[in-house]
């Protein structure tokens, strides 16, 4: 009965959400079909690609968006996986876990190898993504997930464990650093976060001012934290 | 002195906590009192520059609506003000009550939770909006379970799966807006909402509405509050009772009023207030233990608020304002005081309660005064508040309003009588059987948690007996709510 | 016919949305709640993504020489996109701590059988 009723009701707001959409001019197709709301730009984005260049430097349109018009949004959704790291953390530090036994095995020689061998290349691909976000796809939360793969593998391939202490470390001092780089944009130039730093040539890699200085920042808070979260399920929980 | 401080100064301060804990145990304790008295300081002295007109803080130096923009008007800086104060009083509080689990990790959350409704009422872009709601709802979803016993798991469990689809809906309300209209600036959207047709406009509403109502505990989306607000650590409950669900609650009412400016929406809004209203106080009549009772009178209090939203005129939303404050500050001391007797006696039921005024004056004291307030009672803060609703709604000269409002102080009637009980039960009820034994004679609250009811309680009775402090600012903060021409004009210069 | 051509990427992230729904309101183990959480969040991501598509539009990356930024489709809703996934992320791994606690308790994870807070 219940899931009678949640499908109907679904297939109705369904059908809602559907014909709202069509009959509108919806979307960055539907303004470019119709002519959009206003001439100058505002709308869809056409003046972020038109300007991002020259204004801040990156050829990233995305990592220009990200991190300098829209920076603010992206210190609120680092500070939400702070937030998921700590509340991750408390809620387990009680957990009393016993490692089963198959948990206990050490792997077999081919995977505990490979790990090894592959846990500096990962960092490697990781770091090379991250400090490179403003030139290619890529940034600091797509480098900071591949590290944090990284450490996934130390934990299921080598059974090794990782320094908890010196992760939560590098964790708050990244995010610190963030927060710090907002002020001195608020000193210099009035406004939090503001590109304070030379444009460059477009496409080098010390191009576009801040913005590679905050995606290392980021990349290495994700990288770190990912992988605190990782040990906190494993086992691990410091104080 | 801009009012992004107030959000970026207490979140380099949460960074800070674990580095703390590494060097030493007790310092992250005091991390959030001296973050939150910046805050109040810092929006204490922001108060009277943005009375008459809203400071407009553009972030990475761009223009908006290109860039995300902070607007602090009278009514983010005076609810941004009241974060503060009781944040403060609560973190004093919890540096003592807090000693078990994991505690820099406690203090960060906290911290971050308040950073979150900070952000919330300074935005003025909806996507800021969202995120900094996302802030607030996963660190009470965490502190809710902190305690990790069978009860708050549980809620938190509850609390989180409804909370996600919340935050779902808000999203894809978002993305409808932004499909439509090409910008996520509120004053943007505001300016250009009545070039598309109603109906699409009214879908994306009635997602971003019920998706922040379930974070303001509308009915019917509430069925989270009573399990999260009782099962949580006393600390938590009072700040979950008394700002997260009001930063829920403005969130609704500026996508209503600034963004949509929805007339024909209010009737239902109204009603809506109306049935929350009485669910909760009915509900709250029937209960035994003490945090549950709490957690349903917060329900129809919020009822009550929403329903002076409802009538949305300038008097009602100055009444409403006036009630967040009050309610605040409020609830804040009950749970407060509440949470040390049932600390004392191991049990939250009413009746291990009885007598205890002989046992712990100070806060049974705190208890009164606060469960007076919120009833209504004269020389108390909450008296100014429901007054103004009850004329703004007798104002309006409709029969409807006059019944409506005749069936809300219905439900104050109801609180009253709960209320009258318990404060008579802990004044003039002999203590169980063996509970003095067990407790001792004179075994007050310790003074770090005192001296936060003590301040709690000379707010609510200076307020109370001079409105006129508080009433100076509630009006500039209502029209700020109200008058969309003017917030877009001030955001946009246009 | 170009009706459905233009529109099938948001009938496509609604199905998704749907089904994530679905998932959420009738299923009983704990953890196929938490999968369909995360199925609702990524049918919105997509929903979002579709907002700012065009047709034969570029990513907005000035890789080459010549790039014209008329052609490229809008960078914002991949920024949004971007924070929605991170928040995600973190939904997802508290519920599974969640999770973890709970079956410490109760040694199931079926929410009906965990019912201890009532009326």
């Amino acid at each position: 009965m219940r899931k009678l009723i949640s499908v109907t009701l679904l297939l109705v707001i369904v059908m809602i959400a559907v014909f709202s959409v069509s009959h509108a001019m919806f979307g960055a197709e539907g303004a470019r079909r119709t002519g959009g709301l206003r001439e100058d730009g505002v709308n869809f984005g056409r003046r972020y690609n038109n300007r991002a260049l020259d204004e801040t430097g990156a050829a990233n349109v995305v990592a220009a968006v990200v991190v300098s018009y829209r920076g603010f949004d992206t210190l609120g959704e680092v500070t939400v996986l702070f937030v998921a790291a700590l509340g991750l953390g408390a809620l387990l530090y009680g957990a009393r876990r016993e490692k089963n036994a198959k948990e206990r095995e050490p792997a077999s020689l081919i995977v505990f190898t490979g790990c090894r061998f592959l846990f500096p290349l990962v960092l490697l691909f990781g770091a090379y993504v991250l400090a490179h976000g403003h030139v290619t796809p890529g940034g600091g939360f797509q480098g900071g997930a591949i590290v944090a793969s990284g450490f996934v593998l130390v934990y299921l391939g080598c059974r090794g464990t990782l320094p908890a202490g010196r992760l939560a470390a590098a964790e708050s001092l990244s995010g610190l650093a963030f927060v710090v780089i907002g002020f001195i944009g608020l000193a210099v130039g009035g406004s939090f976060l503001l590109n304070f730093l030379p444009r460059g040539t477009p496409l080098a890699l010390f191009s576009a001012g801040v913005i590679p200085v905050i995606y290392v920042a980021i990349g290495l808070k994700v990288g770190s934290e990912l992988g605190g979260i990782i040990g906190n399920l494993a086992g691990e929980v410091s104080e | 002195m801009s009012p992004i401080l107030l959000i970026a100064v207490p979140l380099g301060l949460a960074f800070i906590i674990p580095l703390l804990a590494l060097a030493s145990r007790k310092l992250p304790a005091y991390v959030p009192a001296v973050g939150m008295l910046f805050n109040l300081v810092v929006s204490l002295y922001l108060l009277p520059s943005v009375l008459s007109k809203p400071i407009v803080v553009r972030t990475a130096g761009f223009a908006p609506p290109f860039s995300i923009h902070l607007v602090a008007g009278p009514l983010g800086i005076l609810l941004a003000a009241l974060i503060a104060l009781v944040g403060l009083l609560v973190a004093i509080y919890a540096t003592g009550y807090i000693r078990e689990g994991s505690v820099p990790r406690y203090h960060a959350l906290y911290l971050l939770l308040l950073v979150g409704a900070t952000g919330i009422v300074l935005t003025g872009d909806l996507f800021n909006l969202f995120v900094f709601f996302e802030i607030l709802c996963i660190s009470s979803y965490a502190l809710v379970g902190y305690r990790g016993d069978k009860a708050g798991i549980e809620s938190a469990v509850k609390y989180l799966i409804q909370g996600a689809i919340g935050s779902s809906l808000v999203l894809v309300g978002i993305g409808f807006l932004y499909g439509l209209f090409g910008t996520l600036s509120m004053a943007d959207i505001a300016g250009n909402i009545h070039s598309v047709r109603p109906i699409t406009v009214f879908i994306s509403m009635a997602f971003l509405v019920t998706g922040f109502g379930v974070e303001a505990a509308i009915f019917p989306l509430n069925a989270w509050l009573p399990d999260a607000h009782s099962s949580a650590p006393s600390s938590i409950s009072a700040i979950l009772s008394g700002i997260a669900i009001k930063a829920g609650l403005y969130a609704v009412a500026r996508v209503l009023f600034t963004v949509y400016g929805a007339e024909t929406f209010l009737p239902f809004i109204l009603v809506l207030g109306l049935l929350t209203l009485l669910v909760g106080e009915m509900s709250a009549f029937s209960q035994n233990n003490i945090k549950r009772l709490l957690a349903y009178s917060s329900m129809g209090q919020m009822g009550l608020i929403v329903f002076a939203l409802g009538l949305a005129s300038a008097a009602s939303v100055e009444g409403a304002l006036f009630l967040v404050v009050s309610h605040g500050l409020a609830k804040a001391l009950l749970f407060l005081s509440v949470g040390y007797m049932i600390y004392r006696t191991g049990s939250m039921e009413i009746s291990s309660l009885h007598g205890m005024a002989k046992r712990m004056p100070v806060s049974s004291l705190c208890f009164a005064i606060g469960a007076f307030s919120l009833v209504g009672l004269p020389p108390f803060i909450g008296f100014p508040g429901k007054f103004m609703v009850v004329r703004a709604a007798l104002e309006k000269g409709d029969a409807l309003y006059t019944v409506l409002v005749a069936i809300a102080l219905l439900g104050t009637v109801v609180e009253g009588a709960y209320f009258f009980r318990i404060v008579q039960g802990l004044y003039f009820k002999p203590a169980p059987e063996g509970a003095v034994a067990e407790t001792g004679e004179g075994r007050e609250a310790p003074f770090s948690a005192l001296l936060p009811a003590c301040v709690l309680a000379a707010a609510i009775l200076v307020v109370g007996v001079c409105p006129q402090i508080l009433t100076d600012y509630v009006g500039p903060a209502a029209s700020d709510l109200l008058d969309k021409a003017a917030y877009i004009r001030h955001v946009l210069g246009v | 016919m170009s009706f459905l051509e233009d529109y099938v990427h948001y009938g496509g992230c609604f199905a998704l949305i749907m089904v994530g729904l679905y998932v959420v309101l009738v299923k009983s183990n704990l953890i196929k709640v938490i999968i369909g959480i995360n199925l609702i969040d990524t049918g919105i991501n997509l929903f979002l993504i579709s907002a700012g598509y065009i047709r034969t539009g570029t990513a907005p990356i000035f890789s080459g020489a010549a790039q014209e930024p008329g052609k490229m489709v809008d960078p914002v809703p991949q920024a949004l996109v971007l924070t929605a996934i991170v928040i995600g992320v973190s939904v997802l791994a508290l519920a599974l701590s969640l999770a973890i606690r709970l079956h410490g308790h109760y040694d199931t994870l079926d929410l009906r059988k965990i019912k201890e807070l009532r009326w």
